[in-house]
């Protein structure tokens, strides 16, 4: 029905465009077809499932994966006359002509087309009757369709060897009856690979990250302490940290614990540390604390985290925050990302996230950001540190998940902490250049606070 | 319109009018669509310059009432009381207060609201009455007189530990011991006020000719004071019982039967959850007051997002067929924060009650206009949430012209100072002396009566009396604001409050659908909406009834001002 040569072929063009393809040029132009599914009977506009694996990065591109990778592609056939409105505009979207049996073709992301998206759920939910999709757009390894406003399907993009682990984590959450999580609804597992996933769309949810903003410009306006402000974030602040911790006891609960290993912990940060540049800060004084993390006897359980917690991966809702994507960090090896470690691991991540949330309002501020608005961003920063920590440490049975001794506690975050900077340091370096301070101040704050 | 016409001249003299109530709608529902309209009586208007407001002189002002767009009056209790609780403490059920004029007053005043389509609800307060009733005097003397058992006694205070005292400020214990009698009795609210014993069927009774009498004088229902407490039960806190509803089934019955029409308005201050179960199974009241909604508001406002509001709406149970639920912004008691959590408790405090002053019990004692800060944009957002979101809404008097209040005066007094008429002496209310006032009208640089009173807001068209009339006037139009379904908008902007109102007409088959978009922080916000199911209708703006772009495949986008609000007619486009 298609030609497996001339599909490959159009893919080498498509693929590097593409935010969720981790490779380059180079790494598209050696990919080979893996399968190709028809999921609808073969007629127009006809809907294809595309499996497609890359070659090794040839090395030098840091931000290419160390190993062959697979590729999900959902392919949108139309005739290639088609003037249907969805297609406007999305030229990222268009793959290219083909020659099919059914004539020529435009092939394109059927993500983008209503009509094929609602084919996709209910080849995964044959049940699901639904009249409207609605893309979301593409995000680093998944692409979100919205249904009817009530059901939100993630198609993975890079496909991982063994359970996607945002898919196993909400399976997990769910059984065990962790409440702040968008129920799965239905999910599309052959093969090995979890190519989709379809839960419940959190209705009129908005991201934590949007919600701090909002507090902060009020902040910024109003310029009273943080506590006095209208849009205080405190109480929002809290309640995400007691979520933090149920979470945290829930996984506990659904995927088991281990030992937490502080001195593998340390080795890794150390290894991240010698990839970094600090400017102007003694590397040394940063490995101190690694050292130290590294002779804890009792640095408590390891247990599976969220690995990429941060303010955008929570939603507040009318029913309290929501939990979303718990992919980990898409760079990393999957095995990695399935590996238990210390829950201040999330919890240094939210932390950091605060300190970004008052430093991003602050460069949306502008010209009128002086001595007594930085001084404000610190404190709201500070406020809301203590508040989160307050909800995290004050909830019930969180000291199942944490070691016995608080100093302990307070060393373990800290060098979490340093750890989440120092990768930001590196990002910022390659990235934006511009905000590299923003780290840098955090690793010299947390090295001077940390006895 | 000119002052005169709305009655301001000392003597408006409305003589010679025709009795009955021609001017009513005849719709039994009439309550899902109504704006009620609260009227503290003495602080209303005095028509015999006693200095303290009356039934006359709310008559003068039914023009005034009219003009505005009020469906009902609601008033506080009238009948004859030795007012150690604001009238509460009912002393004769079937006497009307002297200050308030007499039967022939309350005759008069109904037929002339009635003529101007005007319904009338009053207090009422069946949970006990004053010590001073004869009732009680009769009761108290000895254990085997005709009433003995009317009032609850016991032999000592130790039974049914499990009730909290209510008013915990001045009340040490629900009972308090009668030398007389030689028994205590029992009391949920202050001790001049004895509990009524429901267990007897006399009382019940009693109770029942009290609705009847007033029912047929003219009233059009009731609001029922302090309905959760009727009985007492061994091992329960004495609230929410189920003989309790058992009892309201009847007066519904009776009200059903003899009375079509007619609306009972229940005060429960309980979580919306509980609440409902006062609806029953739309056998019980015709409609209930929400009142976790009005603190969140505020707080909404404040906070500069929605998820107040929409946490409490969600949290809110579907009511029976043929009831509704009554909404307000503010009203003659504080407001109210018992339905808050602790730590929202503390910044409502904090953020509304600066001067310890402001607070009285759990609540805040402050009118809508300085809470706001005398913010005109959010009275306007305010009003529009309060005319928009589903339940029929309760204006309390004197918040439509933007007026004050006086924190210094004791009690929930600050709040019940007289309406401000005009910048005439004593603002217009009364013609007797300044020192003969039941209490001084406002006279602040703000919001003092020099300034805010209805004679400048009705010669200004641009102020805030005529932007709630004509507020009134669009949300009459569309009955969807009463009865019409809810849902909440999807939207990633937390400022932006977006839902939707329709409703199918039973007898014309059309429908009507109203999307509200409310911005509530101070700054200009851009709005996308997601209107995938009305594609291809166009939105109305239903003030000046301009059409904005149509709707189509994408997210609607809307950008809103500091505080702005709109209201939307979604069409359906003809091809």
């Amino acid at each position: 029905m298609i030609d497996r040569t001339a599909l490959a072929a159009a893919l080498v063009d498509y693929l590097p465009r593409q935010r969720w393809f981790a490779g380059g040029e180079a790494e598209a132009r050696d990919l080979s077809v893996t399968s190709v599914r028809v999921l609808r009977e073969w007629a127009w506009p006809a809907l294809v499932q595309v499996v497609v694996e890359t070659r090794a990065a040839s090395g030098g591109d840091a931000m290419a994966p160390p190993e062959p990778a697979s590729y999900q592609v959902i392919l949108g056939l139309r005739p290639v006359d088609s003037r249907d409105a969805f297609l406007e505009g999305k030229p990222e979207a268009i793959i290219s002509e083909l020659d099919i049996d059914l004539g020529r073709a435009l092939a394109y992301d059927a993500a983008i087309d209503p009509e094929l998206s609602v084919a996709v759920l209910q080849h995964m939910a044959p049940g699901e009757e639904v009249e409207r999709a609605r893309y979301l757009g593409a995000d680093q390894s998944n692409t979100s369709v919205v249904f009817d406003e009530r059901l939100i399907m993630k198609l993975f993009r890079r496909l991982s060897d063994g359970p996607n682990p945002d898919a196993e984590v909400t399976r997990a959450l769910v059984e065990v009856g962790f409440p702040n999580v968008a129920e799965p609804v239905a999910e599309w597992r052959e093969d090995n690979h979890d190519f989709a996933l379809v839960n419940r769309f959190l209705v009129g949810g908005t991201d934590g990250f949007v919600l701090a903003l909002l507090s902060l410009r009020d902040l910024y306006d109003r310029r009273c302490p943080p506590g006095e402000a209208g849009g205080d974030f405190a109480f929002d602040a809290r309640r995400l940290g007691t979520v933090t911790a149920e979470l945290h006891l829930a996984l506990a609960k659904a995927l088991g614990t281990a030992a937490g290993e502080s001195a593998a912990w340390a080795t890794d940060m150390e290894a991240q540390l010698a990839r970094v540049r600090l400017e102007g800060i003694d590397a040394e004084q940063v490995g101190a604390v690694y050292r130290r993390l590294a002779r804890v006897d009792d640095p408590g359980p390891a247990v599976r985290v969220h690995g990429d917690y941060h303010l955008g991966q929570v939603m507040r809702t009318d029913a309290g925050w929501f939990v979303l994507d718990f992919e980990g960090e898409p760079d990393r090896p999957l095995e990695e990302r399935r590996r238990p470690t210390s829950p201040l691991r999330d919890v240094a991540g939210m932390v950091r996230s605060l300190h970004y949330a008052s430093q991003v309002a602050l460069a949306e501020w502008g010209p009128e950001v002086d001595d007594e608005l930085v001084a404000l961003a610190d404190a709201w920063e500070h406020r809301n540190r203590v508040a989160f920590l307050a909800g995290y440490l004050g909830a019930e049975n969180v000291g199942q998940v944490l070691p016995g001794d608080d100093a302990d506690r307070r060393l373990i975050q800290a060098a979490f902490e340093l750890d989440k900077a120092v990768y930001e340091v590196g990002y910022e370096q390659s990235h934006r250049p511009d905000w590299v301070h923003i780290p840098l101040t955090a690793v010299q704050r947390i090295l001077e606070t940390t006895p | 319109m000119t002052a005169s016409d709305l009655g301001m001249s000392p003597d408006p003299g409305i003589t010679g009018v025709p009795s009955g109530s021609a001017g009513l709608t005849t719709d039994n529902r009439w309550f899902q669509n109504a704006v009620f309209y609260e009227v503290v009586l003495q602080g209303y208007n005095d028509g015999n310059h006693d200095g303290i407001g009356d039934l006359r002189g709310l008559t003068e002002k039914l023009d005034y009432v009219q003009w505005l767009g009020v469906d009902c009056l609601w008033l506080l209790p009238f009948y004859k009381s030795p007012m150690r609780d604001g009238g509460y403490d009912i002393s004769d059920f079937f006497t009307l207060h002297s200050d308030y004029g007499d039967l022939g007053d309350a005759v008069a005043f109904i037929e002339e609201a009635h003529r101007r389509g005007i319904r009338v609800i009053a207090d009422l307060v069946m949970n006990h009455t004053s010590d001073a009733h004869p009732w009680f005097t009769e009761s108290r003397q000895d254990r085997t007189n005709p009433r003995a058992d009317w009032y609850v006694w016991n032999d000592d205070d130790q039974r049914w530990p499990e009730a909290r005292v209510i008013f915990v400020d001045s009340e040490p214990s629900n009972w308090t011991f009668d030398a007389q009698r030689g028994q205590y009795y029992w009391h949920r609210f202050f001790h001049h006020q004895p509990d009524l014993n429901y267990d007897n069927p006399e009382v019940g009774e009693a109770m029942l000719n009290v609705v009847r009498y007033w029912l047929d004088i003219g009233l059009d229902g009731f609001r029922l004071d302090a309905v959760p407490y009727l009985y007492e039960r061994d091992g329960t806190n004495g609230e929410n019982l189920p003989e309790t509803h058992e009892y309201l089934r009847a007066v519904r019955k009776e009200v059903d039967s003899m009375y079509p029409g007619r609306v009972l308005l229940a005060e429960a201050n309980q979580w919306p959850a509980d609440v409902v179960d006062y609806f029953g199974a739309g056998d019980e009241c015709h409609m209930c007051f929400h009142f976790p909604l009005m603190p969140r508001m505020f707080m909404a406002i404040r906070r500069e997002q929605r998820y107040p509001i929409t946490e409490i709406l969600a949290q809110t149970p579907a009511i029976p067929e043929g009831c509704q639920w009554g909404i307000f912004l503010r009203n003659h008691d504080e407001l109210t924060l018992e339905m808050v959590t602790d730590e929202e408790r503390d910044y409502m405090y904090a953020e509304y009650a600066k001067d310890p002053r402001m607070k009285r019990n759990v609540g805040i004692r402050r009118r809508l206009a300085p809470l706001i800060d005398n913010d005109r944009r959010v009275a306007e957002l305010l009003h529009a949430m309060l005319f928009s979101l589903p339940g029929s809404p309760i204006m309390y008097y004197g918040d439509e012209i933007g007026m004050g209040d006086n924190i210094y005066l004791g009690d929930r007094d600050g709040v019940r100072t007289p309406m401000q008429w005009s910048p005439d002496r004593n603002a217009g209310f009364s013609r007797a002396d300044f020192a003969q006032l039941y209490l001084p009208p406002l006279m602040d640089p703000v919001y003092g009566y020099q300034s805010v009173n209805v004679e400048a807001n009705v010669r200004d068209q641009s102020s805030l009396l005529y932007w709630v009339k004509r507020m009134l006037e669009v949300r009459k139009q569309h009955p969807v604001f009463g009865v019409g379904s809810f849902e909440v908008l999807s939207s990633e902007n937390p400022t932006a409050l977006a839902f939707v109102r329709e409703r199918t007409d039973t007898d014309t088959g059309e429908r009507d659908i109203v999307m509200c978009v409310n911005n509530l922080s101070r700054f200009a916000q851009p709005v996308e909406l997601h209107l995938g199911h009305y594609e291809g209708y166009v939105p109305h703006e239903l003030l000046g009834r301009v059409a904005f772009p149509p709707i189509g495949e994408l997210p609607y986008f809307v950008t809103l001002a500091p505080y702005g609000f709109y209201w939307f007619q979604l069409v359906k486009e003809e091809a």
